[in-house]
């Protein structure tokens, strides 16, 4: 088949769907499809630029080449799943997130507070509620993602998960004694609310973080005289990030919110527990509770005692690991089952 | 979604970038699953701004000719596209390459033309062309005609990729811009050797190249001039009337067809030929011209060939054949029967290009300046 990948990216910058669409595009030709990006430039300030481009979007045609029909295209994310075609399959990663579940926080910039914003917000959802559904299919990168179109757009949609990069190079060693925090660090990770909780343990917990610690938590790690039971690593390689992964007791992942998160997969496919928040979102749909890792409350309290758990009973925590590298199995993730239900 | 409105707060990074030069934007449109010499020169100037310590990305919008409110609706696009800024940092400049993407707008925005819509102009009522023969055809073309009258001006800079491009906005839209020649790709592979019994005609095989205005030409020959051509085909229906002129001629065995070949062997062919065909109809450009040049050898070419007239001078460097097969045929048993000159003229073709400053310093000073 002749496929297009659609995606919306700001130039000069590589964000997730460009990583993702490349992976996509690799398995398609593997796949045995002639397929190729088409990547259409996206400014989402003023908010009064959004509709423009809503509409530039609208008025592509991609339905044929030189007169060589385009049997499908697959849309990834906004608005580039707007542009028109017979055979449109949506993959969606995200839907412009600030008209939706982010419209009121802060980080997300100012379309709340644009004299428009409302407008430019109903614009939006009403493109969605009556574009999406053009789509001959409609999937989304995971449940979270579902959900929400189908809460905020009353659409229905399947998750399909992808696998991480490179997820046949992890690997599992015997444990060593530490907790493995992966990267990135930034606000929505939360190395505080981890540094918070060891502050708590019982047990002499230590745990290894992929990165370097931000303002409020080098201040955590002084109040809290924890320097000893903490190692930062800074910016690790791949090959290192898979040893440190491989020879862990367990991974941290307490983030807030998160709509995937590969930390889950690779903790996974690495035959460690995972010990998550309850509201820590995308990961939510892969961490089962006591049986491949522990959903935490976000308290250090709570978080705290799930690392105790880990560190104290070590077979249980070796015994979810497993389960954890069985459930992957078992959910088919893969990109030869996502090419398959992308082309069904 | 939110990288943008991060990056919304954070003007540091920009003065950053500044001191590390430009922040670049090459705007052109694609035919998707179509890859041709336009890509290749975005490729190419994208990667010469790198080098040159600029950052430099291509943005491709897709597009499709057809039908011809397709055209306006796909102009319209490129106008409601924003390129002035990314995730809050300035774009110091937009260079449009091609038609409708040399339309978005930009404050700093040069264009280097390629081609205007040719369609709507010189190959207007052509017969390869269809537009037309729509019935909104007309009406097409004057829209594109206003909006490349209207909208070109307003780019800092207006340069085309050769004279003959120039020319035609000039009597088209009555605007000035100035040719910027871009230099082949590694123009340091080609080289030359002693001439052998062949002509060479590297081209893809598609009318406006006109393999077959050649093999009449060759039918007329008085010597036992043979060529060899090289390039995919375009068009299946056009190779097969060319197999077949060649057939009822019975110049099978002065002609050779090899299909698409690896860049190493054209090298090989320019180096080896007595001299090279290329009488394009009203080519843009054409660097088989210039690679010919490189080679050290005499360009035969029509006197509506464009692009290549602005480089071959007539017996100097080559031969300006009136675009007919006994013209041609003379031009050819010319070349043939005369080495040593034929020689001559291509070594001062070879002379004829150090002159013309052909160089990406040139292209970069003048997009930049």
């Amino acid at each position: 088949m002749k496929i297009l990948v659609v995606t919306s990216g700001v130039p000069f910058i590589r964000g997730d769907a460009e990583i993702l669409a490349g992976n996509l595009l690799e398995a398609l030709s593997e796949a045995g499809h002639e397929a190729e990006l088409a990547d259409i430039p996206f400014k989402d300030y003023p908010p009064d630029r959004i509709p423009d481009q809503i509409l530039a979007c609208r008025l592509l045609d991609l339905t044929e080449s030189s007169g060589v029909r385009i049997d499908r295209i697959i849309g990834l994310n906004f608005p580039a799943y707007l542009i028109p075609h017979p055979n449109k399959v949506i993959w969606l990663m995200h839907q412009y997130r600030t008209a939706y579940d982010l419209w009121d926080q802060p980080a997300a910039g100012g379309l709340m507070h644009c004299p428009d914003g409302p407008l430019i917000r109903e614009t939006i959802r009403r493109a969605d509620r009556e574009l999406i559904p053009e789509a001959i299919a409609i999937y989304a990168q995971s449940q979270k993602v579902s959900d929400r179109l189908l809460r905020y757009c009353g659409i229905a949609s399947e998750p399909v998960y992808h696998p991480p990069e490179n997820a046949l190079l992890f690997y599992k060693c015997p444990s060593a004694d530490y907790l493995f925090f992966p990267g990135p660090m930034n606000a929505v990770s939360r190395q505080w609310l981890a540094i918070q909780a060891l502050s708590q343990c019982r047990e002499r917990v230590r745990i290894c973080f992929a990165g370097e610690p931000g303002g409020r938590t080098r201040q955590a790690v002084r109040k809290y005289k924890l320097s000893d039971r903490i190692e930062w690593l800074g910016r690790v390689s791949e090959d290192r990030k898979r040893d440190l992964y491989a020879q862990c007791l367990g991974v941290l992942f307490p983030p807030l919110d998160v709509d995937y998160g590969y930390v889950t997969l690779e903790a996974m496919l690495s035959s460690k527990p995972v010990i998550t928040c309850a509201d820590s979102g995308g990961t939510l749909e892969f961490v089962l509770d006591r049986q491949t890792g522990v959903v935490a409350h976000p308290t250090p309290e709570s978080l705290a005692e799930a690392m105790d758990t880990l560190w104290a009973d070590r077979r249980c925590g070796a015994a979810m690991g497993e389960a954890g590298r069985a459930r992957y199995r078992d959910l088919h993730i893969s990109w030869a089952n996502v090419v398959e239900k992308l082309l069904c | 979604m939110w990288r943008s409105a991060q990056g919304n707060c954070r003007p540091g990074p920009a003065k950053l970038a500044r001191g590390r030069g430009l922040r670049i934007l090459i705007a052109t449109v694609r035919v998707p699953f179509v890859r041709g010499g336009a890509e290749v020169l975005a490729e190419d100037l994208r990667r010469v701004l790198v080098e040159a310590g600029h950052q430099a990305e291509i943005v491709a919008i897709p597009f499709k000719a057809y039908p011809p409110e397709r055209i306006l609706d796909q102009m319209l696009a490129c106008r409601l596209l924003d390129l002035t800024e990314t995730a809050g940092r300035s774009v110091d400049r937009l260079i449009g390459l091609k038609f409708p993407a040399y339309l978005i707008p930009h404050p700093r925005k040069v264009i280097w033309m390629l081609h205007q819509h040719r369609q709507a102009y010189e190959l207007w009522q052509h017969p390869l062309n269809d537009l037309h023969t729509y019935a909104n055809g007309l009406d097409v073309r004057s829209v594109i005609h206003a909006a490349d009258m209207k909208l070109l001006p307003q780019s800092r800079g207006l340069f085309t990729i050769s004279r003959n491009v120039a020319l035609r906005l000039k009597t088209s839209c009555g605007l000035n811009a100035r040719p910027l020649y871009p230099p082949p790709r590694d123009g340091g592979r080609f080289h030359t050797r002693p001439a052998e019994d062949f002509l060479y005609f590297p081209s893809r095989i598609n009318r406006l190249k006109r393999q077959d205005l050649v093999l009449k030409a060759l039918a007329l020959t008085r010597s036992q001039v043979r060529i060899c051509f090289s390039g995919p085909a375009d068009d299946r229906g056009f190779e097969r009337e060319c197999a077949d002129l060649s057939r009822k001629e019975g110049l099978q065995e002065r002609v050779r067809w090899l299909g698409a070949v690896p860049e190493e062997q054209k090298c090989d062919l320019y180096a080896r030929c007595l001299g090279v065909l290329f009488p394009p109809l009203d080519e843009d450009y054409g660097y088989i011209t210039l690679e010919a040049m490189l080679a050290h050898k005499a360009v035969i070419t029509c006197a509506d060939s464009g692009g290549p007239l602005e480089f071959v001078a007539h017996r100097e460097t080559g031969v300006i054949a009136e675009p007919t097969a006994e013209s041609l045929a003379t031009a050819m048993d010319d070349l043939w029967n005369h080495r040593d000159r034929t020689k001559e003229w291509g070594d001062a073709g070879r002379q004829c290009y150090s002159d013309l400053r052909i160089d990406w310093g040139n292209v970069l000073e003048n997009l930049l300046q």
